[in-house]
């Protein structure tokens, strides 16, 4: 089992759960049984296409999977999921 | 609605501040209340832009984590954003719209002449097409 720590925003989504316990080989099992688990998690990290959503980034323990494998990432029994966005922004012109 | 306690906001002016006339950006961390938001601390977060930083901010998605992992170990929650626009107003801009999440509340602190003139909050929609403003309380 994997542990999957759920943002403030999105535990309304999760039973009000900070965190939630899943099986899973990889990030895509470990991220398709959690979002089966609460249905109303998926629209709010993928997109219409199924895809994650741009602005979310998963961390397998303290490592980001795009420079891993991405979703075939393989997560351990032990290993603790984060889920973080990107940030950015600015004024426009000068 | 949020609320940024004295403390907290002292810390965000702070920062906007020293930075400037290069944007700044950080972590608000607090509690909800039925639904509002009090921030209750705010952490300073390096800009990780790689450019000119008078227009631009990025948060470096590991100093995030670390400010996630701070808030649940002091019994907080992740609430917000901020980020300072030297010399202009605190407007959501397009470029804050496109690099926007819906998840958390983005609080933009004008400085003008290198002082905190005023701030606004927003909350960006998931499509990053939009963001509606949310009330704001701030020491003032």
């Amino acid at each position: 089992m994997a542990k999957v720590l759920i943002p403030t925003p999105l535990r309304q989504y999760a039973d009000k759960r900070d965190s939630v316990e899943i099986e899973g080989r990889t990030v895509g099992e470990v991220l398709e049984a959690l979002t089966s688990q609460y249905a109303e998690l998926r629209r709010h990290l993928f997109n219409d296409e199924g895809k994650l959503r741009n602005f979310v980034n998963i961390y397998v323990n303290d490592e980001d999977i795009r420079y891993l494998a991405k979703e075939a990432t393989p997560v351990e029994a032990g290993d603790t999921l984060s889920i973080v966005p990107s940030i950015a922004g600015g004024r426009d012109g000068f | 609605m949020i609320r940024i306690e004295p403390q907290a906001w002292e810390e965000m002016v702070a920062h906007a501040r020293a930075t400037y006339p290069n944007e700044c950006c950080g972590a608000m961390l607090g509690r909800v209340d039925n639904g509002d938001k009090i921030v209750q601390l705010a952490l300073r977060l390096e800009n990780a832009y790689e450019g000119e930083q008078r227009n631009r901010y990025e948060v470096r998605p590991e100093d995030l984590l670390v400010a996630e992992r701070r808030a649940r170990r002091e019994g907080l929650e992740l609430v917000g954003i901020f980020h300072s626009h030297p010399d202009a107003d605190a407007y959501f801009s397009e470029t804050d719209l496109k690099n926007s999440c819906p998840w958390y509340s983005f609080v933009v602190l004008s400085v003008k002449g290198g002082e905190v003139d005023h701030a606004r909050s927003f909350l960006p929609n998931a499509e990053q097409t939009g963001a509606v403003e949310e009330e704001l309380i701030y020491p003032r």
